[in-house]
């Protein structure tokens, strides 16, 4: 329990690091030197030693959106099997939870945006009710898929010990789908090229950096914590997805998922740097893609696994 | 059951109280409002109790000499009563002061008469233990909320709407009458029982039947047509009602013919399921393209149904696959949302009510900003929205929670079944996404931003007794969201009063679910109290400034520049456009200086579009061709009637 509760710190500590890895890659990748691994925690420092500046449109909910989006974000990752060990909480169906204390996250993050009256933010808010909206169904046909295989419907079942190797050996030409499907979530939902850019200076073409244009100090950064919160949950799984191993050792699993979060890193960031974002119109079928992966994998497994 | 017909005379007495003292508008709206709820709660007490003891009780009247009137409480009733009575108390407090303005007293009188008139019809409905019986309050209840629904006679859309409701409503009663007509023809007695001794293709017929007849009433897509337009014109705390309870009589009904079938066929629960997704998903679709916020709320009301016929579906088809645990769940998770939507829909209802009285406009478009005047009406609307998406800690989520679970149950069965179950899962997956946009756009347009028309600047709320309503059910919202057990028993009893031929329902998986819910809801309001905190240490003793929003560098907005809702929700109607279409109207712009221009749209409804062209225009090309039999001859008409009667004779 001891464990989980700091493997919990560990990882909202650690994942304003992982998210400045993804602009190392870039800066390589641009033949640039880039910002200090630790930038984002230099943003957040600053972030938090100044004040606010609050629009005179704006409401409570305006202000309780940068808290229930971090609230949500880190209450989810307290149910997330870190490095194959146990979470702090776990229980039958709470992969639904997660999936929808997320979605309060998402409406609160909406609600603060509109409330804004900003013509900018708005759009940014259609944008962030739509996608994630296929984004859902995919991750439901994966949890059918993980129920099929395991009988299980909580993430403790799926990421911790030696389970994840089980899926492999159960179905592992469906699971390469399914990881695939999952990588395209995590680029949605976090708001990642080819979906949204996050380093675009354009107001029209942002999607979750639109809706966050007015916040400022504190605030700013409870938001830019919780945004990096919820890229880690989903790096995670993947890490776990792809590098499945239980070595025995608590150490030698840790280093293991730590190997597994940097490749899943890299590749948010080697994505960001070779492929340009897709027109609006186009995010869906990207999108849909990796509902037909996740739904082939399902079906895969009717016929192979009695 | 002397207790719950005491209720009922007592609501009756107000509705008359209401006609007779329509001289004193003020003291007769005191009295009946007062005689309404105390009918409602003597009935609300009887019913939990009755649920509680879990026995049944049964009347009969002799009407004629000839009809017997049963009425019988049992389980399912009872459970159905609760709900009926709770959400008709609580509208008819909130009454008192929506009806506070009006400015017609006899208009006042008659909708309070006919108002007691559909509560009673109601709770009869869920009573009666015979087909006479059960088909008379069924024509009182569809009656009695078509006076409601043409309240303002004098406009075109209320007239319009009302004759709708009018056709559907009989269309629906005569598939039901036909239903009901095989079953006597087999049993030979009006009475409920001796249906499961029909043979197979009666019994699909009859329950394909009832199922076309409830749904007429219960607003399932493609029959939602006539609620969707019937329940926005009513008064607010009629929609209430009507959206809350009313509908619901109709999946009452479905229930109640599929547990006298006693049929496992998987039939039954794949058409209950498909039914369900279907109209679930169109549903949150049109009602996320609508512009008037009682006629989005009424959509949602279809979207609504479709979970709770995913639940029943997904519970039938566990009957059908010998898996009492997914049955069970399945069904209890449909009851639930049953009890929850009747909460938060009304409580949405109620907030739309304040809305339309204050600012006189049901288009959400024309508001924005009402939070900032309206911090109750807001609030609970808020929380109401956060419930009707289904989202933790919040009652909407735990209802879906045992719909999931179910669901998931089913996706280890064999092959029909798990395709039903990952349609199922996947579509409430997606049903919760789309409501999550659909009421993002309630909340941002209407009540957060800046005020958009004049209608919308400085209104205030005012009515202690609709502010009180209010806040009832959204506490209650909160309440159940986190503690499910203090209502989880009346679904769990209920299903356990079927008798669906699997033996007891074990309660531990219950108990478990319930508790792992309040586990997770207290962990989650725990870390935002803890977020809280540790955005107060940073932001003490630190200057906090207030500007206008940031235009990007643009410094003249004004509140036109606010996106709108149709903007909001046209991202994602493109996506659904084939089941969607959206008619645009918009002079082309052309010129330097172009003229004052406009722009409207409509998205329109596939069921509103196809069924002129497929029903109303044959039917009305047919009677048009049979109009001389409509002549205008009195004594012709009685020939026609001893016609009728003397072929009659030679058939029977």
């Amino acid at each position: 329990m001891i464990e989980s509760i700091l493997l919990w710190l560990l990882a909202v500590l650690m994942a304003p690091f992982f998210s400045g890895a993804i602009l190392k890659v870039k800066a390589f990748f641009g033949g640039r030197k880039g910002p200090p691994l630790l930038i984002n925690y230099y943003t957040l420092i600053k972030l938090f030693k100044k004040g606010s500046v609050y629009s005179t449109s704006t409401t409570l909910v305006f202000r309780l959106g940068p808290i229930i989006s971090l609230a949500s974000a880190a209450t989810v990752l307290m149910f997330l099997p870190i490095a194959g060990h146990q979470p702090i909480f776990s229980f039958n169906g709470d992969i639904i939870f997660i999936l929808y204390i997320m979605g309060i996250g998402r409406f609160f993050t909406i609600a603060a945006a509109m409330d804004t009256a900003s013509p900018f933010e708005g759009m940014g808010a259609a944008r962030e009710a739509y996608f994630p909206i296929i984004c859902e169904a995919t991750t439901f046909m994966i949890l059918i898929f993980f129920y099929r295989l395991t009988g299980d419907l909580q993430l403790s079942a799926y990421f911790t010990g030696d389970n994840t190797i089980g899926l492999w050996n159960l179905a592992g030409a469906p699971l390469l789908f399914v990881v695939i499907s999952f990588f395209i979530v995590l680029l949605t939902e976090n708001s990642r090229v080819p979906v949204d850019d996050p380093a675009t200076h354009l107001e029209l073409t942002m999607i979750h950096e639109v809706m966050v244009l007015d916040h400022s100090g504190p605030d700013f950064g409870l938001i830019e914590l919780g945004s990096f919160c919820k890229l880690f949950f989903y790096s995670t799984i993947v890490s776990r997805l792809i590098l499945p191993f239980d070595l025995g050792f608590f150490w030698l699993n840790f280093g293991l998922y730590i190997a597994g979060l940097v490749i899943v890193y890299v590749a948010v960031g080697v994505t960001e740097s070779v492929i340009a974002r897709y027109r609006m119109d186009k995010v869906p079928q990207f999108v849909l893609t990796s509902f037909a992966l996740a739904f082939f994998a399902t079906i895969i497994t009717l016929e192979f696994i009695k | 059951m002397s207790q719950f017909f005491v209720s009922l005379l007592l609501i009756l007495l107000g509705g008359l109280c209401s006609l007779f003292l329509v001289k004193q508008a003020k003291f007769a709206r005191t009295t009946t409002v007062f005689l309404l709820s105390a009918g409602c709660f003597l009935g609300l007490i009887d019913a939990v109790t009755k649920l509680v003891q879990s026995g049944t009780a049964a009347t009969s009247f002799k009407y004629l000499n000839v009809f017997s009137l049963t009425f019988q409480i049992d389980g399912l009733s009872a459970f159905f009563l609760v709900a009926i009575f709770a959400v008709s108390l609580l509208s008819a407090i909130y009454s008192f002061h929506y009806m506070d303005n009006s400015e017609n007293g006899m208009k006042t009188a008659v909708n309070y008469f006919f108002f007691s008139i559909l509560i009673a019809s109601m709770a009869l409905v869920v009573t009666a233990a015979n087909m006479i019986t059960f088909m008379l309050s069924w024509e009182i209840m569809s009656l009695s909320s078509f006076f409601l629904v043409i309240y303002k006679h004098n406009s075109s859309e209320s007239r319009r709407a009302g004759y709708l409701y009018f056709i559907f409503s009989h269309v629906g009663a005569m598939f039901i009458f036909a239903a009901f007509g095989i079953v006597y023809g087999y049993t030979g007695s009006f009475g409920f029982g001796g249906m499961d001794s029909l043979p197979e293709t009666a019994k699909i017929l009859v329950f394909i039947f009832t199922f076309i007849g409830f749904c007429t009433k219960t607003g399932v897509f493609p029959f939602h047509v006539a609620e969707t337009a019937s329940i926005p014109v009513a008064p607010c705390h009629v929609s209430a009602v009507m959206s809350g309870v009313m509908i619901k009589t109709g999946i009452y009904g479905i229930i109640k013919i599929y547990v006298l079938l006693d049929f496992p066929t998987p039939l039954f629960g794949n058409i209950v399921l498909v039914t369900g997704v279907v109209s679930g998903i169109l549903g949150i679709v049109y009602a996320l393209g609508q512009q008037d916020l009682k006629r989005l709320l009424a959509y949602s009301s279809v979207e609504n149904i479709g979970i709770i016929l995913i639940g029943l579906g997904i519970g039938m088809i566990g009957v059908s696959s010998q898996n009492p645990l997914m049955a069970v769940l399945g069904f209890t998770g449909g009851f639930l949302h049953i009890l929850n939507h009747s909460i938060f829909k009304t409580l949405l209802f109620m907030g739309a009510g304040m809305v339309l009285h204050k600012t006189g406009t049901r288009s959400i478009d024309a508001l924005g900003g009402l939070l900032k005047n309206m911090k109750i009406t807001g609030t609970a609307v808020i929380i109401g929205s956060l419930a009707i998406c289904g989202l933790p800690p919040f009652n909407g989520f735990v209802g879906e929670f045992f719909i999931y679970i179910a669901g998931f149950k089913g996706v280890s069965l064999d092959k029909s079944a798990f395709i039903m179950s990952i349609i199922g899962i996947v579509s409430l997956a997606l049903i919760g996404g789309l409501a999550l946009a659909c009421f993002t756009k309630v909340i941002g347009i209407a009540f957060l931003g800046e005020p958009r028309t004049k209608a919308a600047v400085n209104v205030d709320e005012k009515g202690p007794s609709m502010l009180l309503s209010m806040s009832i059910l959204a506490c209650a919202c909160v309440l159940i969201g986190i503690f499910p057990k203090l209502i989880l028993w009346m679904p769990v009893k209920a299903v356990s009063a079927l008798g669906l031929g699997i033996g007891r329902v074990p309660p531990e998986p219950f108990g478990q679910m319930a508790g792992n819910i309040t586990f997770a809801a207290v962990v989650f309001l725990v870390v935002v109290i803890l977020v809280i905190a540790i955005r107060w240490f940073f932001y003490r003793n630190k200057i906090i400034g207030s500007a206008g929003t940031w235009g990007c560098g643009f410094s003249q907005p004004t509140v036109k520049m606010q996106y709108t809702g149709s903007s909001y929700a046209s991202f994602i109607l493109d996506f659904f456009r084939p089941a969607a279409p959206l008619s645009e109207d918009h002079p082309k712009i052309t010129g330097r200086f172009p003229l004052k221009t406009y722009y409207k749209s409509h998205v329109n409804d596939i069921a509103e579009l196809h069924m002129n062209r497929v029903i109303v225009n044959p039917v009305l090309f047919l009677f048009d061709k049979l109009r001389w039999i409509q002549h205008g001859d009195i004594h012709l008409y009685i020939g026609y009637i001893l016609l009728a009667i003397i072929l009659l004779l030679f058939f029977i």
